[in-house]
């Protein structure tokens, strides 16, 4: 009998634990990212505290938004967050992915950035980040591809009416 | 006991070998490069998608190669090879930008008064013909002239990006600001104009007279490198006397500024463009 009532609990918490994963993983994938900026390598000019604020809270905001995108093949989280060749490239990715059926679940383990360059007239600056990161592909609902590394990205971010906006975000093997 | 274990291990051996032999069937290539054709060898039967940072390609296969055209391959960066069928398996793989084809240069600032150290930048940012960013150094050679005379500079791109710092030349005049890489190159003009008057340069005198009214003009006025200071520039006049203090603001037409005051009997008239001032004069008295 007692085994039985274990065996029941048992079951009841495997249940709960399989319906929730799923909702949890998602509810994590949409939080924002944890970024860590450092500025002091910048060239030729210095990052200012305002704008190092303001670039980190952006290039959050932008890896937050890309996550939402690809999870959910919407692409108004984008154009908020991205312009020029970052946008048309990751507009196409979306698109994509909805022609196929497709869709990507980033789970962001966080950024180690750091400033590598910023431009003389303080419009533009580039990023190299270090993020660890979990990526899934999912065919309907299905998981195809699952895999967890460090990857790193250089990011160009331009200063737009109201923030930075991602210009340029490339990963790369070196 | 020893069965059991006997039988677990045997399952765990079954289970790598076929694992190993799963991996073994999709082998991607090591050196991918945008713009350059691509072929993945398969086993099988399927469905492959090849999914990159800005586009997704996607094949039905059957044993053999599976060949992607270079002008399909168009997303430098971390790829994912997923393929479903027989077996589904993935595996992740680079692919590298392509050479130097484009070039974004931002030369600043667009206006900017002569003979001035390091005031002009240029950024140029590498990409290749698909938009994606050259990471490997590449040389870009910066040149700055006016009037066919000017001075060059190659800098390496580091990660993606070159940049420089100009002077300005001592003549005003249209600059062009190239930068170059490779086959490619963008011209930026750099409009560098006079610098304020020099202080030996503003001179004005008396010019004429005419009713209750003295006209008071300068001579030419130009920087200190001789260029002309541009017209429309605001020339103040001013003149103090025992009724107070006429000031006339007058802008710069043909190289000279003019102004006409109320005749004194003895007044001190004196002339200042920005913060730079001229000569005094003294008009009327006995």
């Amino acid at each position: 009998m007692k085994l039985a009532r274990i065996l029941a609990l048992t079951c009841g918490i495997a249940l709960i634990i399989s319906i929730a994963a799923p909702h949890l993983k998602r509810i994590f994938a949409d939080t924002k990212p944890a970024v860590q900026l450092t500025v002091k390598n910048a060239q030729p000019r210095e990052v200012e505290d305002v704008t190092q604020n303001a670039v980190q809270r952006d290039y959050t905001l932008a890896w937050q938004a890309l996550s939402t995108a690809l999870a959910n093949n919407n692409l108004k989280p984008l154009n908020d967050n991205f312009t020029g060749f970052a946008l048309d490239k990751f507009t196409q990715r979306v698109k994509d992915q909805k022609q196929q059926g497709l869709t990507t679940r980033v789970i962001d383990n966080g950024h180690k950035v750091d400033a590598i360059f910023y431009s003389p007239d303080g419009s533009a600056i580039e990023l190299k980040d270090t993020a660890s990161i979990e990526t899934q592909v999912l065919d309907g609902g299905k998981v195809i591809h699952s895999d967890k590394s460090q990857v790193h990205y250089y990011a160009i971010m331009t200063g737009a009416e109201d923030r930075w906006k991602v210009r340029v975000l490339e990963s790369s093997a070196e | 006991m020893r069965t059991v274990i006997l039988i677990l291990l045997l399952v765990a051996v079954c289970w790598f070998a076929a694992d190993c032999a799963q991996a073994a069937d999709l082998q991607v290539p090591q050196n991918a490069v945008v713009g350059q054709p691509l072929t993945i060898n398969l086993e099988g039967s399927g469905t492959l998608y090849l999914i990159g940072p800005g586009q997704i390609i996607k094949r039905e296969f059957k044993s053999g190669p599976v060949e992607i055209k270079g002008e399909e391959l168009h997303s430098a960066g971390r790829w994912i090879a997923v393929v479903k069928g027989d077996s589904e398996q993935s595996q992740v793989f680079w692919v590298k930008p392509g050479k130097p084809d484009k070039l974004n240069f931002l030369a600043r600032p667009s206006r900017v008064p002569v003979a001035k150290k390091d005031v002009i930048s240029g950024v140029a940012f590498v990409f290749d013909q698909y938009q994606n960013m050259v990471l490997a150094p590449t040389p870009v050679n910066f040149k700055l002239s006016v009037g066919g005379t000017g001075a060059a500079k190659t800098v390496t791109s580091r990660s993606g990006v070159a940049w420089t710092d100009s002077s300005s030349a001592a003549k005003a005049g249209s600059a062009q600001f190239v930068a170059s890489a490779g086959d490619t190159s963008v011209l930026r003009v750099v409009q560098q104009v006079a610098a304020d008057p020099c202080e030996r340069n503003l001179r004005m005198h008396v010019a004429g007279h005419s009713g209750n009214m003295i006209t008071v003009e300068t001579d030419p006025i130009r920087d200190c490198s001789g260029n002309p200071v541009p017209d429309g520039t605001i020339v103040t006049f001013i003149q103090t006397d025992k009724t107070g203090k006429s000031t006339v603001d007058a802008r710069i037409k043909k190289d000279i500024a003019r102004a006409e005051l109320p005749a004194s009997d003895s007044a001190t008239i004196t002339v200042a463009a920005g913060v730079v001032l001229g000569n005094e004069l003294h008009v009327g008295g006995k």
